[in-house]
Order: structure tokens, then C-alpha cells, then sequence
């Protein structure tokens, strides 16, 4: 008996010197980019992009590890300037605390644009409402218009679902929709574009907004003034909420390394097509 | 059992006869007291330090919610915080009136309390006294797995199953469970006030004034559901994601704690005191009712206790189910509501991995935290009073 | 003098009441049929299923499974029973050239519509590019999707908006409705009637999905990165957490008196153990990774330490337990043979306090493999490779709890993968009920151990 505690200790000991060790050399190497990781953080809207992206790169290159997290606009910039990602998507441009955050940390935010969006203001199919004006979108979500019956509905309490307060599509609609207004109190907050279009396409009274990429057969996405929300209105500037979708990197990623041909990905045909195929714009008529 | 002993405290079956020890072998020198005693004092030494990691692991933990909670109250101060139910974090300027999401965490644990309580205590009652060994030996791994399911795999069931189970068909499952749960209560109260009765009445009266207080009993009582689950059944349920939701699956996952603990302090309330109250000729209900369970009332108190604290501090269920909407429900008591708890919040807005930017917004999450810690901190310790309570009313375990 | 309707009474009230208990612990069970019995039903969907033809076309060309000959020999037996179909539409299109201009437009929208849905259904016309996303290279690999395509390859789902009291009702109309009297009317009969020979369904047992990564954001594939990222938590957690809760324990048992100091301790320690798990998430956060900087961004190192502190508690209280449940006999004997305190602990006390303790240990392992909250920020990223041993100190990992919450909430296409969410809770929930299982079986044996 004493010999395999002898031994187990041993081993214990072994193990302790060894994952002490190997924390050095993994706190050592916070400094540089070793090349072979990408860590991507940022938006939930900017993320099937991202991830698509990843599984294409990973594919070409497969000494690569790409992770992708999607935590939101607001988390992908913190993440960058505190240095513990190297891009982040964000689905708004980086306002400027941030930008003042990140000099004083030596970090120089560079945005690639990488795709166009637009805001769709999705219902549920059943729902006959099928075209609002952007000041009766504005009016719901400030709880001042409270049914439906009020904009070519039924008689019917209006659900309100908006995006949780860190997220890059939520500060996009609320500097394009609500001029800043504050949003009503009753409303919902979900995480995440895929969260809001679960709840739209389960409760018949709701309405919510998400990236176009995420519009499908499953919810009704309503005109905006009259304007559809589609590709093409999106690139000519036609549909009122519309946005670019952004990478960030931390100054010009250098030539040649991993983290430069994520980033450039979009420029590509290649991934011009991945955007198109996710549901988003691309930048350009490859 | 060859390998070579080198340490001090060598033993005295080695393989030396005794004559051939020498001197300063047998013998317990001054030196080699001191130098032995000093060894296992530092072991001892190092064995403290090692076991005290929890302590500097809470104290840690207290200090760096502490840390950056304070910036948020020197900032802010405490009114807003804690009375205002307006939550703009990011508007210019923001708000950050939590109040909202006191109340919904204060509704989602009340609703478990609900739910759990009476369902627990009985199912412990049942277990402790009721049924046969045999059973019981089915029944415990059956909680241990409740206890077990973690709860990332309730929230995927609150989320996809549930939500839309309550959408489609909630008023008709919630007025199916008032009948369920009514009945049998009007029945026990018609049988209870009928036997009130039969006891003050006798004679001629007995039999008349008997059937005469059932009937005023379930008569009404019935009418009474009726109107309650019609009532019901005209709600509309617009979203299944709400307190109610939250409240039933916080409930199912604080059982396993209320009633293990509350069979241990079931269990510990001694044969005496149920032996001498069979003696006297109470039935079964009546023991556990009169007698054991005021006696193990502090203990059955330390697992509501227990249970509270596992629903106040459960995150995913309530992320994913609560609907998280920062208001106070209309009127407070309407759980078809969505709500949004402290704990929901913190999730939500998490990884604001610096204080640079929006420093508000992030000491904030960490003022929450401080709330959430402050509250399981007093629930810990109000708890081990009363079961210290207990150990000591009982003489002891 | 107790009147007999008053024992009555309490008889009644008695039977009643043991009503009551049993009535609550009958809820209970039925309580956990409820919640698992859907995951246990559906979950196993994601293994078992009815594959068809696309299935085994995406398994060779993703991960070089199956026999291409077999495999290729079937595609194009398959593409011969779609052939008439596809030959309906290019002569359709040829008519619609020759079509006056408004009917074009309106023909060339329905069929548009119909040609996305067979898309969805069989996979990229003949003669179409390779689309670039492999969740639309193929047509539907699972059977129960293909059914559920069909339908909407057959109906069209139109909305009567004709109420104006309430939402629109949706009603099912037969798509061919919209081809009436042109020649693509004999296509959706042929479609309906020749599914099977289009996809050629075998039920198929894929264990693989376990250990395959996933393919296209888990169209296709597995959840091995997943499951690896919470066997290397897990692990980690229990690697920091078990030395220091046994040490300590020992220590509560053996050497600690009842003093002040030592109460205070025993304080802590529940205090530890009822901190909710996001506050441990924050302070992870805030303290592993950015004050000690133990890892540049997320990584299991930091996960791992803070589920470890998450479960000190219960290995704590497991072990002391275990340690105090020995027969002081055992201790006795040791030290009057001459043995010192460490040596008796060593030697004789903490082997017989083995099963309890790994009892602890195997309980904890599934608590720590089941949390959430502690790894948000620390550790789980929701698409990654799966990792090498020495990539655990430096990356963060999906892991399976985190990646159910993001499956089910954020993923673009909730719906496409409800099979692989299910199939995801499914493997949690086996595994930790499988450690639990085994810590009852342990404590089984060291109870009948005690008695006997």
C-alpha cells in the first residue's frame, strides 16, 4: 500500500511541476502571436460569418486553431483592447471610449468591413401586419403603440423582443430607430439573433428585429417605409436600417500571417460567396 | 513491506535484533523529541495552510467582487441601485436601476419555495416514515438524479420543451393542475371541518350537522375551482418564457436539497419522542404532525433555507427561460410574465472583461454579484444557526 | 370518550395524509420522467437514425468513410429516380420561353420557389455550380428532415388574412395548384411516390457523432470537440481540486480540535459551497484571467481552476466523511504497533476511507462536468478544433454544457439542428448519470461493506 501512495505522490508531484511549468510558458507567450491560433470574439450577427470562415481557413490550413466566440459587439471590443483576442466582430463601428480605452493600451483598432446587413423587423407569418414606417417601429418599441390593431393587425397585445444591452445589432437600432429614445420597460432581452427569431417564430404577437442574415421561410419580415429588406436594397442604401459588418484587428495584421488571411477573406470570391450563401451582403458584385 | 525506512520515526520491528540497537536508537533523546515534534508540527503546519485554501479561496473571491463593486456605489450611490426600476445601461446617460431584477429573482424563488416546500417536506416525511426499506432504496437515487441533471439540460428543457408547451396549452395545463391540487384539499378540509363539528355536536344533531358542514365545505369550494380554472382557461399565455416557467423547473431542482436535509432532520428527531406519542394513541399523521415535525422545525427551516439558496443563485435556467424582461410584473403576482433576475443580468452582460470602458457598466455586474454573495453568505449562515439549533435542542446527534 | 366517527375522522385523516406523501414523491418521479424523458427519446435521434444517400455521400467526401465504389453506385442510382424529375423542369423552362411575358414572370416565381425547396430537399440541381457552404452541397442526410421537406416541396403555406379579429390562419395549399394545367402538374405525384428510391433510407446506428467533429457550424458531423473540452474540464478540475480537498479533510478529521479557528474554517468551507456558480464565473474572470493572467484569453487551464474551486467543497466534506467513518479500531491498531500519525493516515486510514472518498471525487467530477456558469468566460468558445493536451493551458474549448445554451439560442439554424442539440444534452446527461450512478454503487458497496 505504501508503495502506490509513494507512487501516486510521485506522480502528483510530477504533475504539479509540470503544469506549473508549462503556465509559465503559457503566460510567456501572452506577448507574441505564435500564428498558429486565431482567437475571434465579438457579435453574434458578425458570427456565422466568422465561423464559416473558420471551418474554410481551418480546412486549408490545418495547423491552425481558430476559436470563435460570440458574446456580443461590446464583449469583442474588450476583448481586443484588453489583448486576449486577435480580431473581433462587432456589428457596429467602435464608439469612442473604446477607441480612447484602446490607446491607452497601446491597441490601434483597425476595422475591416467585411459584409453589409440590414436590420429586418421580423413577425410572426400568421401576423397580416406587413409594412410599417420607421416611426411606427419607434412607437412599438417605446410602448407607445401597445397592439397590433394600431398598424393593420388583429386585436392583440403586442411582445416586444429586443437584443440585450452589449450587442452591436441593439446599438444599431437604437441609434437608426430610436434616435436614442429609451426603450419601453415591458420589453424582452435575448442574447443573441437566433434567440430573437425563436421567440418571433414561436408567439404569433411578437416582434423583434435581426440581422439578414437571419430572416428564413420561418418569420415574416415586415417592409420598412416601404422598402423590403433585401440584398439589393441593403447595398444601394435604399433600406432605412442598414449597416457593415466589421473585423477588428489590432493595427494591420502583418503580411503573410494567418491573422491577415482571415481578415482578407472577404475580398476573395471564395468568401464573397460563403457571405452571400449565409444570407448577408457582400461587398461587392464578385 | 521491504523498502527502507529512513525517517525519524523508524519503527522498532526492523530488521536489527533489539540487542544489536544501539543507545540513541531506543532511547527518545531530547534532540530527536524536538526534531520530531517540530517535524510534524510543520506537516501539521503545511496540512492547515493546504486545508485553509477554501477560506483564502472565499476570501478571495469576496475581496474581488468587493473590489470592483465599490467603484459602481462611490460612483452611483445606493438609491438608484436598489429602488429604480429603470435599466438603461447604455443610454447616454445611463440608468442602472436594479430593482427590476431584485423582484424578478425575489418571484422566480418564491415560486420555487412554492412549489418545492410542500412537495418536499411530505416526500421527506413520506420517505423517512411511510414507506418500506425496499422502496425507499428505489426512491433516493431517483432524487439523487433530480439533484444530479445539471442545469444547462433543465434549461434546454424549460426553453424547447416547456415554453412552447405552456404557450400552446398552458391555460388548459394550469387549470387541469388547480383541480389536481384543489380537490383533494377541499376534501380534506370538508373532512377535517366535519370531524370540528362532530365533536361539538351530538346526538340527533351529529349525523345532520356533519353533512351539513361537508356540504358548506365542497359546495362552495368547488364552485370555487370552477370559476378559477374558467378563469384560467380564458388567460392568454403570450409567451411561454416566464416566471411561472422558471418558478416550476427552480422548484423540481431544489427538491433532492430540501428533502435530504429534511429527512436528516427528520431522521435525527429521536425514536422516544414518536414512540411515546404511538403510546398515547395518536396516529401516524398526527406523530409526525403534532410531534416531529415542530421538533425538527429548525432543521425542515435549514433545508427551506438551502433550497432558497440554490434557486436565488441558478443562472442558466432563468437565462435561458425567464424571458428576461427588466419589469415588475402587472400585477406583481402575475407569473405568465416575463422577468429578469440578478443572476440572468450578470450572465448577459458578463465579460466586460475591463474597467475601461462604460466603467459604470461593468462595476455594476459586479455590484449584482456583491448582492448575490451578500444574500447566500447570510442564507449560509442563517441556515448552519438553525441546524446548530437543532443539534443542540436534540442533545446531540 | 372518543367517538367512533372521530377515530373515523382521524383514521381518515391519517390515510390521507400518507396519501399526501406518497402523492408528492409519485410527482417527483414523474417530475423526472417529464424532463428526461424527452431528451432521452429525441436524443437518441442524433445516433439512430434513418440516413439516406446524402448522408453516406457527405460521410465519404467529409471524413472518407464508408465504400466509395458502394457509395457512388448508390448516388447514381438515386440520380436516376430523380432524372425524370429534373428533365420536368428543363423542358418546363423551355416552355416558359415561349411563354407571353406576364405569365413568364409569374411561372418563373413559382418556380423559383420550387426549385429552392427541391434544393433543400435533394441537394444542388444537375448543371448548378458547387454551392460554397457544405450545408447546401447535399440534400437532406436524415430521413424524418426529408419528410418534413417534402412538405414543403409539396404544399406552400399561405396565411388567410380574412379574419380581422384575429392572427391569420395558416392553411396548406397544394403547390401543384400553382403549375395547374402546364406540364410540371404530373412532378409532385412522381416526387411524392418516389422519395424513397430519390434518397434510398437505411436505418443507421451513428456512434461516430460522438467522436466527429462538426461540419458547417454542425449541419453535419459530430460533437467530439465538445466532448473532449468537457473531459479535459472535468479532469482538471478534479486534478487541483482532489490533492487539496483530501489534504484538507484529513486535516478536519485528524488533527483539528473543535477550536474557534477550526469552526471558522468549517464556515468558509459552506460558505464556499453555497456561492452561486456565476459569481464563480466572474470571479474566474476577473482573477484567473486577468489579474494573474494564469492564461492570455479563455482557456481550460482557467476553467478547470475555477470549476476546482467550485467543487473543493463537496470533495472536502465527502472525504471527511470518508475519513471519520473509518473504525477507530483501525486507527488504534496502527498506532499500537508504533506507527506515527501521518504514517497510520497514510497507510492505514485514507485506504480504507478510498471508496468513500472516490465516491466524493466521482460526484463532484459530474458536478463540475455539468456547470455552466463557471466556464462562460473562462474557458468555452462555441467553434473550435478539438485540442491537443498542450494546447489545454493556452486555448479555451466548446465544451458541451455551454455549447446546448449556444445551440439552442444562438445558432442560425435552431431548427435544422434541434437533432444535434438533443443528441448534445443526451451525451451530458449520460454522463454525468453515469458517474452518479457509479458514486451510488460505490456507496452501496461500502455500506454493505460496513454492515456485513
Amino acid at each position: 500500500m505504501r508503495s502506490v501512495f509513494s507512487k501516486l505522490g510521485k506522480a502528483l508531484a510530477l504533475m504539479v511541476v509540470v503544469s506549473s511549468l508549462s503556465m509559465f510558458v503559457g503566460g510567456a507567450s501572452a506577448a507574441e502571436d505564435k500564428g498558429h491560433e486565431i482567437v475571434i470574439d465579438g457579435s453574434t450577427t458578425v458570427g456565422p460569418i466568422a465561423k464559416a470562415f473558420a471551418e474554410y481557413y481551418m480546412e486549408k490550413y490545418p495547423e491552425v486553431n481558430i476559436t470563435v466566440s460570440e458574446s456580443g459587439s461590446g464583449n469583442g471590443a474588450k476583448s481586443l483592447i484588453n489583448g486576449t483576442c486577435h480580431i473581433a466582430d462587432m456589428s457596429r463601428f467602435m464608439k469612442e471610449s473604446e477607441f480612447k480605452a484602446a490607446v491607452e493600451k497601446d491597441v490601434l483598432p483597425v476595422a475591416h468591413v467585411v459584409a453589409m446587413d440590414g436590420l429586418a423587423v421580423i413577425v410572426h407569418p400568421s401576423n397580416p401586419a406587413s409594412d410599417l414606417t420607421l416611426e411606427q417601429v419607434r412607437d412599438i418599441y417605446l410602448g407607445k403603440i401597445t397592439n397590433w390593431n394600431e398598424v393593420g393587425g388583429p386585436e392583440k397585445k403586442i411582445v416586444v423582443i429586443s437584443r440585450d444591452t452589449n450587442s452591436g445589432t441593439y446599438e444599431t437600432f437604437e441609434n437608426i430607430v430610436m434616435r436614442k429614445e429609451k426603450i419601453a420597460a415591458g420589453v424582452e432581452y435575448v442574447g443573441s439573433n437566433g434567440a430573437i427569431r425563436q421567440r418571433v417564430q414561436s408567439t404569433q404577437a411578437a416582434i423583434g428585429y435581426v440581422g439578414l442574415g437571419f430572416v428564413d421561410r420561418t418569420v415574416k419580415a415586415l417592409t420598412v417605409n416601404g422598402v423590403a429588406p433585401t440584398g439589393n436594397t441593403v447595398a444601394s442604401g435604399k433600406y432605412p436600417i442598414a449597416r457593415p459588418l466589421y473585423m477588428f484587428t489590432n493595427r494591420y495584421p502583418k503580411l503573410g500571417s494567418h491573422v491577415h488571411g482571415f481578415v482578407t477573406l472577404h475580398m476573395s470570391k471564395k468568401g464573397q460567396e460563403i457571405i452571400e450563401a449565409i444570407g448577408f451582403v457582400p461587398l461587392t458584385q464578385y | 513491506m521491504g523498502n527502507r525506512d529512513d525517517s525519524p520515526t523508524a519503527t522498532i520491528a526492523e530488521t536489527r535484533s533489539p540487542a544489536a540497537l544501539t543507545r540513541s536508537e531506543l532511547l527518545l533523546t531530547k534532540r530527536s523529541r524536538r526534531f520530531r515534534r517540530l517535524g510534524s508540527l510543520l506537516g501539521e503546519g503545511l496540512l492547515f495552510a493546504i486545508a485553509s485554501v477554501s477560506t483564502v479561496a472565499v476570501l478571495f473571491i469576496f475581496i474581488f467582487i468587493f473590489k470592483d463593486a465599490l467603484p459602481f456605489f462611490t460612483l452611483r450611490g445606493f438609491k438608484e441601485f436598489f429602488t429604480s426600476i429603470a435599466w438603461y445601461p447604455s443610454a447616454d446617460p445611463p440608468e442602472f436601476g436594479a430593482l427590476a431584477m431584485f423582484i424578478g429573482s425575489g418571484l422566480v424563488t418564491l415560486g420555487a419555495v412554492v412549489v418545492a416546500v410542500p412537495m418536499g417536506v411530505s416526500a421527506a416525511v413520506c420517505l423517512s416514515f411511510v414507506l418500506p426499506f425496499a422502496v425507499r432504496q428505489v426512491v433516493k437515487p431517483v432524487i439523487e438524479i433530480l439533484a444530479a441533471i445539471p442545469s444547462v439540460a433543465y434549461g434546454f428543457f424549460a426553453l424547447v420543451v416547456f415554453a412552447p408547451l405552456l404557450q400552446t396549452r398552458g391555460p388548459g395545463l394550469l387549470s387541469v393542475a388547480i383541480w389536481l391540487v384543489g380537490v383533494p384539499i377541499i376534501l380534506l378540509g370538508a373532512v377535517v371541518a366535519g370531524g370540528l363539528v362532530s365533536r361539538r355536536v351530538s346526538g340527533r344533531f351529529l349525523l345532520a350537522g356533519r353533512t351539513a358542514t361537508i356540504v358548506a365545505i365542497v359546495g362552495p369550494g368547488l364552485w370555487l375551482l370552477y370559476r378559477l380554472s374558467g378563469g384560467i382557461r380564458g388567460v392568454e399565455v403570450t409567451s411561454g418564457t416566464n416566471a411561472l416557467n422558471v418558478s416550476i423547473i427552480l422548484g423540481i431542482m431544489a427538491l433532492p436539497t430540501i428533502v435530504s436535509v429534511s429527512e436528516d432532520a427528520l431522521q435525527a428527531v429521536g425514536r422516544e419522542l414518536r414512540e411515546g406519542s404511538y403510546a398515547l394513541g395518536a396516529t401516524r399523521a398526527e406523530t409526525v404532525l403534532r410531534v416531529v415535525i415542530p421538533a425538527a422545525g429548525s432543521g425542515i427551516l435549514a433545508a427551506v433555507i438551502l433550497g432558497v439558496m440554490r434557486a436565488v443563485g441558478e443562472t442558466m435556467v432563468v437565462w435561458m427561460a425567464s424571458g428576461n424582461a427588466a419589469q415588475i410584473p402587472e400585477p406583481w403576482f402575475n407569473y405568465l410574465e416575463p422577468v429578469r433576475t440578478l443572476t440572468a443580468t450578470i450572465a448577459g452582460d458578463m465579460g466586460e472583461a475591463d474597467h475601461v470602458t462604460g466603467s459604470a457598466r461593468y462595476h455594476v455586474l459586479f455590484a449584482m454579484a456583491l448582492c448575490l454573495l451578500a444574500i447566500s453568505f447570510v442564507a449560509n449562515l442563517a441556515s448552519e444557526l438553525v441546524m446548530r439549533r437543532t443539534r443542540r435542542m436534540l442533545g446531540g446527534e | 370518550m372518543e367517538s367512533k366517527t372521530q377515530l373515523g375522522t382521524r383514521k381518515l385523516l391519517d390515510r390521507s395524509f400518507t396519501g399526501l406523501g406518497v402523492g408528492s414523491i409519485v410527482l417527483m418521479v414523474a417530475a423526472l420522467i417529464i424532463v428526461l424523458g424527452p431528451i432521452f427519446v429525441r436524443g437518441w435521434g442524433s445516433f439512430l437514425f434513418r440516413a439516406t444517400v446524402e448522408h453516406r455521400q457527405m460521410m465519404l467526401e467529409n471524413f472518407g468513410r464508408g465504400d466509395a465504389e458502394v457509395i457512388l453506385a448508390e448516388a447514381a442510382a438515386a440520380e436516376q429516380a430523380r432524372q425524370p424529375v429534373y428533365v420536368m423542369i428543363a423542358r418546363f423552362e423551355e416552355e416558359l420561353d415561349e411563354m407571353g411575358s406576364p405569365e413568364r414572370r409569374e411561372y418563373r416565381g413559382y418556380l423559383g420557389e420550387l426549385k429552392d425547396r427541391l434544393r433543400e430537399l435533394l441537394g444542388p440541381l444537375p448543371g448548378e455550380p458547387r454551392p460554397v457552404l457544405p450545408r447546401s452541397q447535399y440534400g437532406q442526410t436524415r430521413w424524418d428532415r426529408a419528410v418534413v421537406k417534402l412538405r414543403d416541396v409539396l404544399y406552400v403555406e399561405e396565411y388567410d388574412y380574412s379574419d380581422p379579429t384575429r392572427m391569420g390562419q395558416r392553411i396548406l395549399v397544394p403547390r401543384v395548384k400553382d403549375f395547374e394545367g402546364t406540364s410540371l402538374e404530373p412532378l409532385f405525384a412522381y416526387i411524392e411516390q418516389n422519395l424513397t428510391e430519390m434518397l434510398r433510407p437505411r436505418v443507421t446506428f451513428y456512434w461516430r457523432f460522438l467522436f466527429d467533429t462538426s461540419v458547417d457550424a454542425h449541419f453535419f458531423g459530430g460533437i467530439w470537440p465538445e466532448v473532449l473540452g468537457t473531459l479535459y474540464l472535468t479532469v482538471g478540475a478534479m486534478l487541483f481540486a482532489v490533492p487539496l480537498g483530501i489534504v484538507a479533510a484529513i486535516y478536519l478529521a485528524e488533527y483539528a480540535g473543535e477550536g474557534r479557528i477550526i469552526s471558522g474554517l468549517r464556515s468558509f468551507i459552506s460558505t464556499l459551497a453555497g456561492v452561486p456558480s456565476i459569481v464563480f464565473g466572474l470571479f474566474g474572470l476577473a482573477f484567473f484571467i486577468n489579474a494573474i493572467h494564469i492564461s492570455r484569453s479563455k482557456s481550460v487551464l482557467a476553467g478547470s481552476l475555477t470549476l476546482a474551486v467550485l467543487v473543493l467543497p463537496t470533495v472536502i466534506r465527502a472525504s471527511e466523511e470518508a475519513v471519520r467513518a473509518v473504525p477507530q479500531t483501525y486507527k488504534e491498531a496502527a498506532l499500537s504497533v508504533g506507527a506515527s500519525k501521518w504514517r497510520t493516515i497514510t497507510t492505514v486510514i485514507l485506504p480504507a476511507a478510498l471508496p468513500g472518498i472516490l465516491t466524493g471525487i466521482v460526484i463532484s467530477m459530474g458536478r463540475a462536468a455539468g456547470e455552466t456558469a463557471p466556464i462562460i468566460f473562462t474557458a468555452a468558445v462555441s467553434v473550435g478544433r478539438p485540442l491537443k493536451l498542450w494546447q489545454t493551458l493556452t486555448q479555451g474549448t466548446p465544451a458541451l454544457p455551454w455549447n446546448i445554451y449556444n445551440l439552442a439560442t444562438e445558432h442560425e439554424a435552431v431548427d435544422e439542428i434541434r437533432h444535434v442539440q438533443y443528441g448534445m444534452v443526451l451525451t451530458l446527461v449520460l454522463l454525468v448519470l453515469l458517474l452518479n450512478i457509479a458514486a451510488i454503487l460505490l456507496r452501496a458497496r461500502i455500506t454493505r461493506k460496513l454492515r456485513g
